[in-house]
């Protein structure tokens, strides 16, 4: 059975020595440090989360989006056309990001993500995937726009700079890459936007995935069936949800199962996230079942996120019978 | 006569100053006493009555200077809650998110020998400020109730006796802040059933405040919290939650953000004043509350009095507006 994890990872622990970036971020403010040492830092925080999340086990790993201040802010800060807006809540969730202004068309080199990519090649000794925000969460989260006409432009303009930032990517050497895109489920009545956008991202030569999470799939669950990308996120813990019934919709995608609640601190115990994914397995084949947290586990503490994912992936070798480690 | 129109107030938090910020953290690593933090609170709430009254403020608060986090402070205080690790909320701030581990329960009172330490400085009256049973559920990890309205039911009733304690000690103003009731739309009535638990009997006037989501999605509904007076963020979405009024009338008093406080620079005078005439269109002079969008601990002490002032002075320009007008 395989594991994976989804976005940002904690970058910063409870401990003063796990507080590095905090420290240097505060002293950049103050200018008491520029740019190329706060990048080492950087760098040395995502050697941190990526040896983190390969020390739990999990199959395949990103690297934990360090650098990200939100899911948006990558591409708001590189892409021309856009600038960084006010601060609004993240969909419902305590914490905030900033939303995207867009003051004209918007294009990009499709290098906005492909240093860090480097980075954590460099580092990752498991399998690493890469990730980029979806262009319906893009468009959706957009406090303002002076250049485009409708919401319909807006997310195939993003589409169309998201599909760039992949091709660069992929020619960087990623072979899988998440695209988060929680608006697919926050937002169903733009399931054939999204669908349309998603044509524009689709490439045979590495698997997509569209990751979703916060709210349940029910509403679209058969429409991302026909998506094309080759894996589906879905969130089973935030909501009620009938997804668990309806999974042979998926008939050659494979699915990434939230099963481990990533926004709250009740740690689930190894039955526990084993009873999900026998429940899954009654209507998907084992080998393509991926099990996950719901969301980025930068929504916990990093001692909680730690232990979420040690019970992922011990949850995980109990379905399989695999013996864990000691 | 138009000294009852427009009151102008605050939403709560104002900046520490550095003092207080560096005592705090020295607090923090357990380098000062209770004691000696809880006499520079003291000071630094003494310092805000005095500006917020030289300011020319209606409605005064105490600037929750003993208070870090608006939720945390409460759960820092109760049984059955306990202090979670680190999360971010956003860029590099980072804070303390409660865990509910237990049933929960008020052995003290909280907040009322704050309020009665405000009030004694000033003739003005200052709010009792209080954070709303949906939030405290909604900011914390819920470990210990089996759903999210038993936590919050069960929280109501925490804050109910702590708003009562607040009206037996001379609050005539009871704020109850929900700024995560649009987190779920889909849990309003839940909200709204603990608010009604919280102001059951209370005589004075409550309010609640609203900030940083989608008001839409819980308009006309969020009508039905029972409460007098709903306070929301309004410059920072350029007004435009009140574009919801024409298709349903606001029916509640609004106390109404007119400068943004996530901002470095503040509005003009004009801009602000222009946002009371906006406010004007839907709700009545006596009715409408001017002040800040939301709580302003994140500025600086003179950004603070800076935001205040601009509050203070484009009410004035419309009070004047009014006087001209004949009844």
């Amino acid at each position: 059975m395989r594991t994976t994890v989804i976005g940002a990872y904690p970058k910063i622990g409870d401990a003063l020595e796990a507080q590095e970036l905090r420290r240097a971020l505060h002293r950049r403010d103050r200018g008491e440090v520029g740019d190329v040492e706060l990048d080492k830092v950087y760098d040395e925080v995502t050697r941190a989360a990526i040896g983190e999340i390969e020390g739990a086990g999990v199959d395949t790993v990103n690297d934990g989006q360090i650098r990200w201040d939100d899911l948006l802010a990558p591409v708001a800060r590189s892409w021309t056309g856009v600038e960084q807006g006010p601060l609004e809540r993240f969909y419902d969730n305590n914490t905030y990001y900033r939303q995207p202004v867009i003051t004209g068309p918007i294009t990009t080199t499709g290098q906005s993500l492909v240093r860090d990519y480097g980075f954590a090649k460099g580092v990752a000794k498991a399998r690493l995937k890469a990730g980029v925000p979806g262009p319906l969460t893009f468009a959706t989260l957009t406090a303002r726009d002076d250049q485009y006409r409708s919401i319909e432009e807006r997310t195939l303009a993003a589409a169309d700079a998201i599909a760039k930032e992949i091709a660069g990517l992929a020619a960087a050497g990623a072979r899988m890459i998440d695209i988060e895109d929680p608006a697919v489920v926050a937002a169903p009545k733009y399931i054939e936007l999204a669908r349309e956008a998603y044509a524009r991202l689709a490439d045979a030569g590495h698997a997509l995935a569209l990751v979703t999470y916060f709210f349940p799939a029910d509403a679209v669950l058969e429409s991302l069936a026909s998506f094309p990308v080759g894996v589906i996120g879905l969130d089973v813990r935030s909501r009620e949800t009938t997804a668990f019934e309806r999974l042979d919709a998926f008939r050659t995608q494979y699915v990434l199962l939230g099963v481990v609640d990533a926004r709250n601190t009740r740690l689930e115990t190894a039955e526990e996230v084993a009873g999900y994914a026998e429940r899954a397995l009654k209507l998907l084949p084992q080998e393509r079942l991926i099990l996950a947290p719901t969301t980025s586990l930068e929504y916990l503490p990093r001692d909680i996120a730690r232990a979420k994912l040690a019970a992922l992936v011990e949850g995980a070798r109990l379905v399989t019978g695999e013996k864990v480690p000691a | 006569m138009t000294d009852n129109l427009l009151l102008t107030t605050t939403v709560g938090s104002f900046g520490k100053p550095d003092y207080l910020t560096k005592a705090r953290g020295q607090n923090a690593r357990g380098k000062l006493g209770a004691t000696e933090l809880e006499e520079l609170e003291r000071k630094a709430t003494a310092e805000w009555i005095r500006r917020q009254e030289d300011i020319g403020l209606d409605v005064l608060v105490d600037g929750e200077m003993y208070r870090g986090d608006m939720v945390a402070y409460f759960a820092e205080r109760l049984e059955g809650f306990k202090i979670g690790g680190l999360v971010r909320s956003y860029g590099n701030r980072y804070y303390h998110k409660p865990v509910i581990a237990g049933p929960v329960k008020r052995n003290a009172p909280l907040t009322v020998t704050w309020f009665e330490y405000a009030q004694s400085l000033t003739s003005k009256p200052v709010k009792g400020m209080l954070t709303g049973p949906y939030t405290l559920l909604d900011w914390s990890y819920n470990e210990a109730y089996p759903t999210r309205r038993d936590a919050v039911l069960a929280l109501a009733e925490i804050v109910r006796d702590e708003a009562r304690d607040l009206e037996r000690a001379g609050a005539k103003y009871i704020q109850i802040d929900e700024p995560a009731i649009h987190a779920r739309p889909e849990e309003i009535e839940i909200a709204i059933e603990a608010m009604g638990i919280v102001t059951a009997g209370l005589s004075a006037k409550t309010i609640s405040h609203i900030c940083y989501g989608d008001f839409a999605a819980i308009y006309p509904q969020v009508l039905d919290l029972p409460v007098d007076q709903l306070d929301l963020a309004m410059a920072n979405y350029g007004y435009r939650w009140l574009e919801l009024f024409d298709r349903n009338a606001f029916t509640k008093e609004l106390a109404i953000g007119i400068v943004d406080v996530h901002a470095h620079q503040t509005e003009t005078v004009d801009e602000a004043a222009e946002g009371i005439r906006k406010g004007l269109r839907y709700v009545s002079a006596e009715k409408l509350w001017p002040h800040p969008d939301c709580g302003l601990k994140t500025r600086t002490v003179e950004e603070c009095v800076e935001k205040c002032a601009v509050v203070v002075a484009a009410t004035k320009v419309v009070r004047k507006e009014l006087a001209k007008v004949p009844a």
